[in-house]
């Protein structure tokens, strides 16, 4: 919100959402392949996964990240594609350059979605939005969802509400009715095991949520407990900022039963790593990494990062930091692990750089 | 509640809380101080639930009782009163009649019972150092907190109590501060803390030149006991990484400077210092060091000073603002400026136990 209230219209920001990105591109460049269960990802004989998938895969129960072993149990017909990222990657600029028409003020959140922010245009937002995803159509035969809200987490919400091919809008005025309802995995952050906890605290919907107390929250998750009393009320101050650089990238797993011994984690620390040097080739080959980072989170919700400099993080450096951050633990069992690195930034690249210590 | 005050003891009292409240707050009550009158005093107490500071002045006390009022709205009066005795009288509604001299304001409060408590102490090891060692101890590291959110272990001055001393180390990834005093504890109590910035920044407001502040560290909470106040702030979880290891341990040339000399060249040549890549270059030559910098499209300056130099002829940038926030803090009138070549990191020294590592620019031409 603008200091001194000189700004006191309601934001227009539009959550452009493409429908099975992927799969939806190989769709097109396969139209043999219409009608049929596809996905995007890995073989099933090593451990892939699945990328995305299209709706017919989506009936059997496929979902992006399930192994694409398990999907093809579930789906005997399931066409499994190879990832082409350099493909997805030139349909989503044409894309973005689409939403450049519009307003300089978009932030891609990644290849397939972007906030857009188009507070001062005279046209509604629904026909904006209605316009963008007529034009991404007709320029690369995709379709893509759109939400319109006066914020960004309203917006994303609003996107999946009629998924594929189809938008929604949250008026400021429909915020706190809208809200009552809406289950809090609904929003940004809440998980399976968040969504879990508030349930024990008797908060399924935000509405209920809304009944908990700031104090609280804050005692419950910390700071991520302060956002959330702004959350489920539908207030996001947040603003939609373009070139937003990436400082980290990392993968995490919430496993489904508490690992006890070290081993165990040794074994889970392996398959994230994987996943994370494929994020890292696939989508930003071109950083510099500074530090690589192990999170642990314990059983009691206690967190801990072990964290060191690594140009090159091998799997050696990450299983040790692994130790260092389950030792913390004293002891206590864990519910996640995830791995990442921190990236330089990519001003100090430049010839006059500042050096960096660690 | 009912009491009488001088506007001088309450605006005292005010002024060395109200910086907690933050002025975007979701919760009304965080917006509000907490005011316990009881025996002859008044306390005062705020929160942002990470970080808390209560103090207390002196009151005369007619009824005692306890309310809470928004701080800033309520310092903003008392700053403004027109007599020097102040009273005040709180309803059973929380509502607080405030006279002075001919002015009268009525400000709504709200209830206590909501005000979160402060985290209270009783398993925690305590230190005792004086005010004056610690205040000045901030005041030559606190520059070099990193404000990048990601690396939030750096977001706060690290504090180890180890080998008899305090250590307070604070750093960015390019830059380090550090500075070690011998304090009194013993080696059962070791330990090492990192307090987060905020509660640093309330730290250096409470600090005076007098006495001594007792600290506390539990768990996951640090306490500092001064004067009349008590500061209660959670402390930073994670590993502080291992700052030892880039300090250099050898050194090939040692320059002495005069501080403010250095300091006002440093700071005039900036002016012309690239907006983008920021650097100023100390260029050393037989007994002088040309400090220059140069702005394409702008301009360029340069200065010479006159050093005791022996050493071969050897260029060396930095970061302006990196190199005079240390000269800025400290107060000696020499401090040494170790270094080994242009890409290795530079120390800046005092006679005391103060010592910045500062990593150099690597500069195109």
């Amino acid at each position: 919100m603008q200091p001194g209230g000189e700004n006191l219209q309601p934001r227009k920001i539009i959550h452009v959402d493409m429908d099975c990105f992927y799969a939806a591109i190989e769709l097109r460049e396969h139209p043999e392949l219409a009608g049929k269960a596809i996905a995007v990802g890995g073989q099933p004989g090593g451990r892939g996964v699945l990328t995305t998938c299209n709706y017919e895969a989506r009936k059997f129960g496929c979902h992006s990240a399930m192994p694409s072993f398990k999907a093809l149990e579930r789906c005997p017909g399931l066409i499994i594609l190879p990832v082409r990222h350099d493909l997805y990657r030139s349909e989503s600029m044409k894309i973005r350059s689409i939403f450049a028409e519009f307003t300089s003020r978009v932030e891609p959140l990644s290849l397939d979605e972007a906030c857009l922010d188009l507070t001062g245009l005279k046209s509604s937002g629904s026909a904006l939005a209605k316009e963008i995803r007529f034009r991404i159509k007709k320029e690369t035969a995709l379709s893509g969802s759109a939400g319109i809200a006066p914020n960004k987490l309203l917006a994303k919400i609003a996107s999946d509400w009629n998924k594929p091919d189809g938008q929604f809008e949250i008026h400021e005025d429909e915020i706190p009715q809208f809200m009552q309802s809406l289950p809090v995995k609904k929003i940004w952050g809440v998980g399976d095991k968040t969504a879990e906890r508030l349930g024990l605290m008797g908060a399924t919907t935000c509405g209920e949520l809304q009944k908990i107390g700031l104090v609280d929250l804050h005692r419950a998750f910390g700071q991520f407990g302060s956002l959330l009393f702004q959350l489920c009320r539908g207030i996001d101050d947040r603003s939609v900022t373009p070139n937003r650089q990436r400082k980290s990238l990392s993968v995490e797993r919430t496993f489904p039963s508490d690992l006890v011994t070290l081993t165990e984690g040794t074994a889970e620390l392996e398959k994230l790593i994987n996943e994370l040097t494929g994020e890292l080739s696939a989508k930003h080959p071109e950083r510099a990494v500074r530090t690589a980072f192990v999170k642990v989170k314990f059983t009691d919700f206690q967190q801990t990062t072990a964290e060191c400099s690594a140009e090159a993080p091998s799997p050696g450096i990450f299983e040790g930091l692994l130790e260092e951050g389950w030792s913390r633990g004293k002891g206590k069992s864990v519910r996640l692990i995830g791995v990442g690195v921190r990236f330089k930034d990519q001003e100090s690249l430049d010839e006059d750089a500042q050096l960096e210590l660690f | 509640m009912k009491f009488t005050i001088t506007k001088e003891d309450f605006l005292e009292g005010l002024q060395q809380v109200q910086h907690v409240v933050s002025s975007r707050t979701t919760l009304p009550i965080l917006s509000n101080v907490l005011l316990e009158a009881d025996g002859n005093s008044l306390r005062l107490t705020t929160t942002d639930l990470d970080v808390g500071v209560t103090g207390s002045v002196k009151a005369k006390v007619k009824q005692s009782g306890s309310t809470t009022l928004p701080a800033r709205r309520l310092a903003g009066i008392v700053r403004e009163l027109p007599a020097n005795e102040v009273s005040v009288e709180v309803d059973s509604k929380n509502a607080a009649s405030i006279r002075s001299g001919p002015s009268f304001f009525k400000i709504l409060g709200l209830a206590k019972d909501e005000f979160p408590p402060l985290a209270t102490f009783d398993d925690a090891n305590e230190y005792k150092i004086s005010q004056g060692v610690l205040k000045d101890g901030l005041r030559m590291t606190s520059y070099a907190i990193s404000t990048d959110e990601t690396r939030y272990v750096l977001n706060g001055i690290f504090c180890s109590f180890k080998g008899g001393a305090l250590t307070l180390v604070a750093t960015d990834g390019r830059r380090l501060a550090m500075v070690e005093n011998d304090i009194e504890f013993p080696e059962s109590r070791e330990t090492e803390v990192i307090v987060p910035t905020k509660a640093v920044n309330e730290l250096q407001r409470l600090l005076t030149d007098k006495g001594d502040v007792k600290i506390f560290i539990s768990e996951s909470q640090v306490a500092f006991e001064l004067n009349n106040n008590l500061l209660v702030s959670k402390l930073i979880e994670g590993n502080y990484p291992n700052y030892r290891q880039v300090i250099p341990e050898e050194t090939k040339e040692r320059i002495v400077l005069e501080r403010e000399t250095f300091l006002s060249t440093v700071n005039r040549i900036s002016l012309l210092a690239n907006e983008k890549s920021n650097s100023v270059k100390c260029i050393f030559g037989e007994n002088k060091i040309d400090v220059t910098a140069n702005s394409p499209e702008v301009g360029e300056a340069s200065e010479t000073m006159d050093v005791a130099y022996k050493g071969p002829q050897f260029s060396i940038a930095f970061n302006p603002d990196f190199l005079m926030a240390p000269l800025r803090n400290l107060d000696t009138d020499e401090v040494y400026l170790d270094l080994i070549d242009e890409m290795s990191p530079g120390v800046l020294k005092t006679e005391g136990s103060f010592l910045y590592v500062l990593m150099p620019m690597r500069v195109s031409q």
